[in-house]
């Protein structure tokens, strides 16, 4: 009986450390740019399918959104080359040699066989700025659009995220090899190498973060946008460069929790809206505000989903879902007594 | 003397309804002009406008020579216009210090020296702020908070500074010391827009005063005329204050 409790606990937390990253993410965009993303999971799936690739040494689709997403940039910001050409230059310029620069790494790192972690890094550089670029199609051109139309939008570009997934790499599955293979035997419960790195990244991911907003005038710019954007913008903080900003941290944590998450369940186009979702359930526990109480919340998912899974594997998604009533009913209750 | 800000024709509005219409007036370097007026007379849309928060139905707004019609409010603050809004716009979970810093955001490339000088300046400036500075904003006292927005202001290093309203809500005591920094800061030669209910101690501190009334200008001068004005005095300096004084009171 203990040994089924404490591996469901190992199994509960690995699931919760990995939504937590999804979490973070979501808590991220939404104070930054009060956009609640649904389509941050998809950056889950492209964080996976990536490092897939690279792992089976093929070139990553990726590289082409990423690539098309820069050129699209260029395209969306012809209109400043006739107000100030220098600037505009400026811009296009970098945006290619991005371009290029993400080219030749990719190149470089398949020639040169990189082990998986480094695999994971190059990954990383190729789909985090696809957050950003996202930002700019999407929350750029409507900053004042209300929360509804954001969620509307993200719904759209989680829908589209996934096809261009399944365009690229078609509906099959792919397997990627883990970090480390193989386990320890701690005790009675076998515990996967895995979960360890799953545990490591989680912490140095959130430990970065709070580094990141705590000691940096950036960080505390970004959190500065978060509380008042008006009130930023009078301190003459880019309030579209911070959105843009936690668009592309939020993918980084995003592709990082797919990375991890990929060798336990191996990876498809349709795995990030689940595991999206899921972050969502736990990130509503904190209003999607407040970061710790999202860390309680995940790991209620994650323990209920690995419970679940065993006495009711049918039910399991059910379960985990089910948990969203109770939460926002208790979240209601909490919000009255602060109003009064 | 040369002409800092240039503003011609200025409309602004707000769909439809016209908050502004058809405003010019001109500051000189080193000149510290003041708007006053009843609430809703425009005088926070025209400084919004100005800051680049709304946008401008018609005519020119130029800055040092350069017209300013497209560039957003951090553009805007990188050319050296820095507000300090009528609702103080804060941070609540940031410190004093925070704020102080993220003030001089545009200028973070200068330098460690240049911002620890930068800082002291405010402090010596605004001495309470030292006390305060690892308080958080949400916490601190109304007047308090007012200094951080001033204070924020100032690290821009403003080439022209807009107050819009540093009065409200405060007590007379704290207000006193607020304007007691603004006459500092003029002194110093800083070039300055203030708005204001209390047409008493804008003019004080101003060289020009404009009364705004629904979007216009209907008296314009210098500051000691605009004290004589007999309309002026009726609506701002005489009954009416004591009657608001009144109200407030009670």
């Amino acid at each position: 009986m203990t040994d089924t409790v404490l591996f469901l606990l190992v199994d509960g937390l690995t699931n919760g450390l990995v939504y937590a990253l999804l979490a973070l993410s979501l808590v991220l965009v939404f104070t930054v740019t009060r956009v609640v993303n649904i389509a941050q999971g998809e950056y889950v799936m492209l964080g996976a399918l990536t490092l897939a690739d690279l792992l089976q040494g093929r070139m990553p689709g990726t590289l082409y959104l990423l690539i098309g997403g820069l050129a699209l940039c260029a395209i969306l910001d012809v209109g400043r080359w006739r107000r100030d050409w220098r600037q505009a230059s400026l811009y296009t310029g970098g945006l290619i040699v991005a371009g290029i620069i993400a080219l030749a790494l990719t190149r470089g790192a398949l020639a040169l066989h990189l082990p998986v972690i480094g695999m994971m890094v190059v990954a990383l550089i190729l789909v985090a700025p696809l957050g950003a670029l996202i930002y700019r199609f999407t929350v750029h051109p409507i900053p004042n659009a209300t929360t509804i139309v954001f969620v509307i939008i993200s719904v759209g570009v989680s829908m589209s995220v996934q096809g261009l997934g399944l365009l690229i790499w078609g509906a099959n599955p792919y397997p990627v090899d883990p970090i480390a293979a193989g386990g320890v035997m701690m005790g009675p419960v076998f515990i996967r190498y895995q979960s360890f790195a799953i545990l490591v990244t989680a912490l140095l991911a959130m430990g970065g973060l709070y580094v990141f907003s705590e000691f940096t005038l950036v960080g505390k710019a970004l959190q500065a946008s978060a509380m008042n954007r008006l009130g930023a913008q009078f301190c003459g903080i880019p309030v579209n460069a911070t959105g843009a900003l936690a668009f592309l941290l939020a993918a980084a944590f995003s592709a990082v929790s797919g990375m991890l998450l990929a060798p336990l369940i191996t990876a498809n186009y349709e795995m990030g809206f689940m595991v999206g979702l899921k972050g969502f359930v736990g990130g509503a526990m904190g209003g999607l505000i407040d970061y710790p109480l999202s860390l309680v919340g995940v790991m209620i998912v994650g323990g209920l989903e690995s419970t679940s899974a065993y006495v009711a594997s049918a039910y399991r998604d059910v379960l985990v879902f089910s948990l969203l009533i109770p939460i926002l009913l208790w979240r209601n209750t909490r919000s009255r007594v602060e109003a009064r | 003397m040369t002409k800092l800000l240039e503003v011609a024709n200025l409309t602004v509005g707000y769909g439809e309804a016209i908050a502004i219409d058809d405003i010019s007036f001109s500051v000189a370097r080193g000149e510290f002009i003041t708007f006053i007026g009843p609430n809703g007379a425009g005088k926070t849309t025209l400084l919004n406008s100005l800051m680049g928060v709304l946008q401008q139905a018609s005519g020119t707004v130029t800055f040092a020579g350069e017209d300013l019609k497209t560039l957003k409010p951090e553009a805007r603050v990188a050319r050296g216009i820095v507000i300090v809004p009528e609702r103080r716009e804060l941070f609540p979970g940031l410190n004093v210090e925070d704020h102080l810093r993220l003030g001089a955001f545009l200028r973070r490339h200068e330098g460690r020296a240049k911002m620890t000088a930068a800082l002291d300046r405010i402090y010596t400036l605004l001495p309470k702020l030292k006390e305060r500075r690892k308080q958080l904003a949400g916490t601190l006292s109304g007047g308090e908070q007012q200094m951080v927005a001033v204070g924020r202001a100032l690290m821009a290093e403003p080439q022209l500074l807009m107050l819009d309203e540093p009065s409200t809500g405060l007590a007379p005591r704290i207000t006193e010391e607020i304007f007691e920094a603004i006459d500092r800061l003029k002194a110093a030669g800083m070039t300055g827009i203030l708005v204001e209910q209390n047409a008493n101690l804008a003019l004080s501190v101003a060289e020009r005063g404009f009364v705004l009334e629904v979007g216009n200008v209907v008296a314009f001068g210098e500051a000691g005329q605009l004290r004589q004005d007999p309309r002026v005095l009726a609506a701002y300096l005489g009954a009416g204050d004591r009657y608001r004084e009144a109200m407030t009171d009670t």
